[in-house]
């Protein structure tokens, strides 16, 4: 379990048709844009590709795709979180048979319940694959269910594949509560951020960053995570608060208005799976000013 | 006109005696900080116990530190009230009596829209025409918090506004707001109002509000020094001491550090009801984890 996870991992959104069918070409595309534009690891499907919208086939096929274009040239992760369990170790297995370099895996959707069955849960699935596996939390978004440091520290030592945590809280207690528990235990756990906050978790001793905004503004990304890791700390804040900006842009009924902005930098990727909406021609103007504005438009790629 | 910098700034706890306001005790208290590293005081900060003291207490606690302080160091008064015009008071007093700023948070109890927390701070700043900080403390506020668009509305509308003290430690928050503030005013000044320094100086902030120098001077000027320079990697050690302290403290609140500054040869008597003091065994808990954060043997003991 030698994988060590750093920089900024792209996470792509899932192209769709207009009957929002599953756009594989367009997907391959997007995946092979995100290795040649500096992802240092792909993650796939990510809410932002809409994971929840997706029949299990679906992901299957997709995944089997994603690997195939990654082609091992960074490693790639699945995944595997569903609302039941059962889909969840389904899923787990097919990544490995399909060959992916690990799996990450969410707290339990919906329901309550206290954090030994988050403990049970991780154990259940650590053990059921021969893979890394990544945790997730996002104590926002699922009602504080969460991770703590003690938690952590306890899945570490029972786990030698727990190679990480996508941490998406946001907030410097809880990220530099997990972390100071992991480090000491495994010295290359690598901690997260959820999105590009690479700033304030860099500096705290976190790894890099998965990304909201990569299939806009990949050098963007790059050039922040490198000017964290280098210390040139009056570069990164510029950047940060123009990646900021567009978190704020793309955040709400995400990933709407960013599959919106792809369609501005030439590489469109269909509409947003109801309940999400799809963004309006209207919306997409409003994006088009904001990345004029932030300079995006100049300095980034533009097309495949 | 918001030359005022805040910098270092400590939070003293209230010392009482039979239930009343014990000023000989608050000037050992305030000489402590005075002699270990302040650069300005806020008082009574919650730290303080401002919401179990009358409004002719504050005025008189205020009055007591500027005589005792005697300009050696800036002292910043706290103004937060539930009502508007019981904390425009607040302010022209603190004004009168030689405060150099003054910090007031969301109103107490209520959940005003926007504009009238906007009104609230404007009717602060010009009863007493001094800088003013807003306190964002939303976990303690009932989730309300002053929405980044309020800090430049706040800041369009007087030049007193110099800057927002942050509590949330939400990374999301704090970069919008000194992204949009500083776009809109470049000296606004961006202050951590918990000791998760690393994070926030990373971020721009330039101030810091500490209770926790109570216990641990020696440490919290080393942490703000270092995370000052931006040698974050180094702050790290200091910051896990200061991780360990504030969440211990934070716990077991006022009651919590009015203990942990006893602890350390300082007794600052018990906190006032519906507060109560820590019974024994609360006390030994958190005793423990003043020593597990390092500091017994490294932080001065006794009022010296």
């Amino acid at each position: 379990m030698t994988l060590v996870l750093k920089g900024v991992m792209q996470s792509p959104v899932t192209p769709l048709k207009d009957d929002f069918s599953p756009d594989y070409e367009t997907f391959e595309k997007l995946v092979d844009f995100h290795v040649r534009t500096g992802a240092t690891a792909i993650s796939w499907p990510h809410h932002k590709a809409e994971s929840h919208n997706l029949t299990i086939p679906e992901r299957k096929k997709l995944t089997e795709v994603a690997i195939k274009t990654v082609a091992k040239r960074v490693p790639i992760s699945i995944h595997v979180s569903a609302l039941a369990l059962e889909d969840t170790y389904d899923l787990a297995r097919h990544a490995q048979k399909a060959g992916a370099d690990a799996i990450i895996a969410i707290t339990p959707y919906f329901w309550k319940y206290q954090p030994d069955a988050i403990y049970d849960y991780f154990v259940d699935l650590g053990t059921s694959i021969d893979l890394p596996l990544i945790a997730y939390n996002s104590p926002s978004y699922l009602d504080g269910i969460e991770f703590t440091g003690e938690l952590t520290g306890r899945l570490i030592q029972r786990l030698p594949n727990l190679i990480g945590m996508k941490e998406a809280s946001f907030n410097s207690e809880k990220f530099f509560e997990i972390l100071r528990a992991a480090l000491p235990l495994r010295p290359n756990f690598a901690m997260i951020a959820g999105v590009e906050y690479l700033l304030p978790s860099v500096s705290l001793g976190g790894a890099g960053s998965y990304s909201s905004a990569g299939a806009i503004c990949p050098n963007l990304c790059v050039d922040l995570y490198d000017s964290c890791a280098s210390g040139n700390w009056a570069r990164a804040r510029e950047l940060q608060y123009k990646l900021s900006q567009l978190w704020l842009l793309f955040r709400d009924q995400y990933p709407s208005s960013l599959k919106g902005g792809c369609v501005i930098m030439g590489r469109p990727v269909g509409p947003t799976s109801p309940p999400l909406p799809t963004a309006s021609p209207e919306r997409i103007k409003f994006i088009e000013q904001q990345l004029e504005a932030l300079g995006i438009l100049d300095s980034e790629p533009h097309g495949w | 006109m918001t030359a005022f910098k805040f910098g270092l700034v400590h939070a003293p706890v209230t010392p009482f005696a039979n239930g009343r306001l014990d000023l000989a005790g608050y000037g050992s208290v305030l000489d402590f900080h005075l002699q270990h590293g302040a650069e300005a005081l806020a008082l009574p900060m919650h730290a303080g116990e401002s919401v179990s003291l009358t409004v002719t207490e504050r005025e008189a606690l205020l009055e007591f530190a500027l005589s005792h302080v005697k300009s050696r160091i800036p002292v910043i008064a706290n103004v937060s009230e539930a009502g508007t015009g019981i904390a425009a008071s607040l302010a022209r007093h603190a004004a009168k009596a030689g405060a150099a700023a003054v910090i007031a948070s969301v109103p107490y109890y209520w959940k005003p829209p926007q504009h009238m927390l906007v009104a609230h701070f404007l009717a602060i700043a010009e009863a007493g025409e001094l800088p003013l900080f807003v306190l964002n403390a939303p976990a303690e506020m009932n989730e309300v918090e002053f929405a980044s668009k309020s800090v430049v509305d706040l800041i369009r509308r007087t030049p007193l506004m110099a800057g927002l003290i942050d509590m949330s430690l939400d990374w999301q928050y704090m970069i919008e707001v000194i992204t949009v503030a500083r776009a809109t005013r470049a000296d606004f000044q961006l202050v951590s109002g918990a000791e998760y320094m690393i994070s926030a100086a990373a971020i721009g902030a330039t101030g810091m509000l500490s209770p926790l120098a109570g216990i641990a001077p020696k440490l919290i000027a080393n942490l703000y020094a270092l995370c000052m320079a931006e040698k974050f990697r180094e702050a790290r050690p200091a910051q896990e001491q200061a991780a360990i302290l504030f969440r211990a403290v934070r716990d077991a609140g006022v009651a919590g550090l009015k203990s942990g500054i006893r602890a350390m040869g300082r007794n600052c008597g018990a906190p006032r009801p519906p507060l109560r003091a820590l019974d024994a065994t609360e006390a030994k808990a958190l005793l423990a984890q003043i020593s597990a954060a390092g500091v017994m043997n490294s932080e001065p003991r006794g009022w010296m």
